[in-house]
C-alpha cells in the first residue's frame, strides 16, 4: 500500500524541481509505472477480504477495482492536459500536476481507508484541488459559479455526515470497517434513526449525484479543464458510490423502508436526464448529464442491497468511468480545435479526422452499452436487480436503455456524420499524444471485457 | 408602370404591387433606409474581417455566442408561469408519487405473500 501512497506523494519534489519538460514526462511515465504496480491490488490473497493492509488503509473487493482506476487516471489526465496547458507559464504548469498528484494521494487515501472517518475526511479533501481546477483552469467566466455550485453542494450534504459518523464512533465506540462487519446493526424506526440514515446518506447521493440534487454537476463537468473533467466524472462520482456500499452496512433494517424514495429518485433521474441529453447543444454538457443517468442506475442498484445490485454497481461503476473520461477527452479534442463546445460547429468529423471517428465511435458504443463490454455487464445485473426488486421497474430501466442508445447515437451522429461545416478554414490533424490517451482509456475495457473476475473475484 | 390586371386564381406577388413603389411614406422610407444602413455596416464589418489577409482564426458569431450563453445559463432568467408549473408538477413532481404508490403496493403485497407462504416462484432454479 505505501508503496504507492509514497511514490504518488514523493512525485510532488519530482514536479517542482525537475526541468519543466521532464516534470511532464517523468511524472507521467512514474504515474504510468504505479498504475502497473497498483494491478497487484486485485490480487486478493486472504479470506478476510482485506489484502495490502496496513494500520490506516487496507483494500478489499470493492476498493481494489476503484483504487487500480484512480491509479490509471492520473496519466492519462496528464496526457489529456498537455495541450492546453503547453501555452501557461512554468509555475503554474507545476502547480498544475501538483494538484493532479495531490487529488490522486488523496483519493487513493480516501479508497483504501480502513475507518469512516478517514474517509471522510479524505472525502472533504478532494473537494478543494478540485475546486482549484474547475475555478482557477476552467475557461469560461461560468466557471466560477460553478465552483461555487459543486463546493457548496457537497458541503451541505457533508456537514450531517459528520454528525452521523460522530454519533455512530459514540454509540459503536469504533468506525473501523475492520470491526464494523462483525457488529449486527438493527436499528428500530426512530425518528432519530431515521434522521441518522438520511444524514449518513445525503452527502454521498449528492456526490454520485441524485437526479434531484444533481444540479452541481453539468456546471462543474462543463467549466472545468478536461483533467478535471475526467476526474470528476471517473473517480469523484465513484467516491460517492463506495461510500454508500461502505455505510449502508451499519444501516441495516432501516434501509428496506427508507431507499423508496432514493431509488424512486434515481430511476426517474434515469429517464429525465437521458431524454435532457437528447436536447443538449453543448457537447461536454451532454456527456455530463448521461453521467447523471448512469450513476442514477447505480444508485438504485445499491440502495437495493443485494449481491447482485453490488456487482453490478461495481461494474457499472468501474466501466462508466473510463467511457466518460474516453468521452470527455474526445470532445476536448473538438474544442481544442475549435475552441467551442457547439456540437454542431464541428458535424461530419468523419470525413476530416477518420481515425479520431474511430475512437468516437468505439466510445459512443461504450456509453449505450454495447455486449460485451463491461458496460452492458453492469447494466444487465443492476436491470435485474431492479427487476427482482419491483417488477414494474422494468418499465423505467427499459425505456432508459432504449434512450441511452438514442442519445448515445445522436452524438455519435452529430458529431461524425453530416454535412462538415463551411466556415472552418484548417484543423490541425490528430495527434499521437491524442490517440493514445485514447487508446489507454478503451484498451482496459476491452481486456475488461475478457476477464472481468478482475473486477468481481 | 404598366397596370396589370390580376390572374382569376393568383394574387399579385408582393414585389408587383404598385403600393410598394408609390404611395410610400416619408415614415417608412426612413425607417428602410436606417435598416439598411445598419445592415450595410454589419456586412461591412463581416467583409473586413474575411478578406483579412492575416486573419488565421474563425470569424466569432456574435449571435451564436448569446444562443449558446442563452441555451446555458437558464436558473437565473425562471420565471414561475402556469406553463411552467403545470410542466414541473407532471413531470417533476407527480411521477415520483405515482411511482412510491405503485412501488409500495406491489411490493407490500409480495412481502404478504412471503409471509403467508403463498408467493409463487416460477422460475427457481433450487427447488
Amino acid at each position: 500500500m505505501l508503496k504507492i501512497l509514497i511514490p504518488t506523494l514523493m512525485l510532488t519534489p519530482t514536479i517542482w524541481f525537475s526541468p519543466l519538460r521532464q516534470a511532464w514526462s517523468a511524472t507521467m511515465t512514474y504515474g504510468l509505472l504505479l498504475a502497473t504496480m497498483s494491478l497487484l491490488w486485485l490480487k486478493h490473497s486472504s479470506e478476510t477480504t482485506w489484502t495490502h493492509m496496513n494500520s490506516y488503509m487496507a483494500v478489499d473487493y470493492i476498493s481494489g477495482p476503484l483504487l487500480v482506476l484512480t491509479c490509471w487516471l492520473l496519466p492519462l489526465m496528464i496526457l489529456a492536459s498537455r495541450g492546453h496547458m503547453s501555452l501557461e507559464p512554468a509555475e503554474r504548469q507545476r502547480m498544475f500536476l501538483l494538484l493532479l498528484t495531490t487529488l490522486q494521494a488523496l483519493l487513493i487515501l480516501a479508497f483504501s481507508a480502513t475507518e469512516l472517518m478517514m474517509f471522510y475526511l479524505m472525502f472533504e479533501a478532494t473537494l478543494i484541488p478540485t475546486l482549484a481546477m474547475i475555478t482557477r483552469w476552467g475557461n469560461q467566466a461560468e466557471r466560477l459559479n460553478a465552483g461555487t455550485y459543486f463546493l457548496f453542494y457537497t458541503l451541505a450534504g457533508s456537514l450531517p455526515l459528520l454528525v452521523s459518523l460522530m454519533v455512530l464512533q459514540n454509540s459503536t465506540g469504533t468506525l473501523s470497517l475492520l470491526t464494523l462487519s462483525f457488529n449486527h446493526f438493527n436499528l428500530d424506526s426512530t425518528y432519530s434513526n431515521k434522521a441518522l440514515w438520511v444524514g449518513c446518506l445525503v452527502a454521498l447521493l449528492v456526490k454520485m449525484p441524485l437526479y434531484g440534487v444533481h444540479l452541481w454537476l453539468p456546471k462543474a463537468h462543463v467549466e472545468a479543464p478536461v483533467a478535471g473533467s475526467m476526474i470528476l466524472a471517473a473517480v469523484l462520482l465513484k467516491l460517492g458510490g463506495y461510500g454508500m456500499m461502505r455505510i449502508t452496512m451499519l444501516l441495516t433494517p432501516l434501509t428496506k423502508d427508507l431507499s423508496y424514495p432514493f431509488i424512486i429518485l434515481a430511476l426517474w433521474g434515469l429517464i429525465m436526464t437521458a431524454s435532457i441529453c437528447l436536447r443538449q447543444t453543448d457537447l461536454k454538457s451532454l456527456i455530463a448529464y448521461s453521467s447523471v443517468a448512469h450513476m442514477g442506475l447505480v444508485i438504485a442498484g445499491i440502495l437495493t442491497q443485494t449481491t447482485w445490485g453490488y456487482l453490478g454497481a461495481l461494474t457499472l461503476m468501474v466501466a462508466h468511468g473510463l467511457t466518460s473520461s474516453a468521452l470527455f477527452c474526445l470532445a476536448n479534442t473538438n474544442y481544442e480545435r475549435t475552441h467551442s463546445r457547439t456540437i454542431i460547429l464541428i458535424r461530419g468529423a468523419q470525413l476530416i479526422l477518420p481515425l479520431m471517428g474511430t475512437w468516437w465511435l468505439i466510445a459512443s458504443l461504450a456509453n449505450l452499452a454495447l455486449p460485451p463490454l463491461p458496460n452492458l455487464v453492469g447494466e444487465l445485473l443492476l436491470i435485474v436487480t431492479l427487476f427482482k426488486w419491483s417488477t414494474w421497474s422494468i418499465i423505467l430501466t427499459g425505456a432508459a436503455t432504449l434512450i441511452t442508445a438514442a442519445y448515445s447515437l445522436y452524438m455519435f451522429l452529430l458529431t461524425q456524420r453530416g454535412p462538415t461545416p463551411p466556415h472552418i478554414l484548417a484543423l490541425e490533424p490528430t495527434y499521437t499524444r491524442e490517440h493514445l490517451l485514447l487508446a489507454l482509456h478503451l484498451l482496459p475495457l476491452l481486456l475488461l471485457t475478457l476477464k472481468p473476475e478482475l473486477i468481481w473475484n | 408602370m404598366a397596370n396589370y390586371e390580376e390572374a382569376p386564381l393568383s394574387s399579385r406577388p408582393k414585389t408587383l404591387d404598385p403600393n410598394e413603389y408609390f404611395n410610400v411614406t416619408k415614415e417608412t422610407r426612413r425607417v428602410e433606409a436606417e435598416k439598411a444602413a445598419l445592415r450595410a455596416s454589419l456586412k461591412r464589418q463581416y467583409l473586413q474581417q474575411l478578406n483579412n489577409p492575416h486573419r488565421k482564426e474563425l470569424i466569432e458569431d456574435p449571435a451564436l455566442t448569446r444562443w449558446v450563453h442563452a441555451r446555458a445559463s437558464i436558473y437565473p432568467y425562471f420565471r414561475p408561469s402556469y406553463k411552467t408549473s403545470i410542466l414541473g408538477l407532471m413531470f417533476g413532481v407527480v411521477p415520483l408519487f405515482a411511482l412510491y404508490a405503485l412501488f409500495k403496493t406491489d411490493r407490500d403485497r409480495k412481502e404478504e405473500k412471503i409471509k403467508n407462504g403463498t408467493l409463487d416462484r416460477k422460475f427457481s432454479i433450487s427447488s
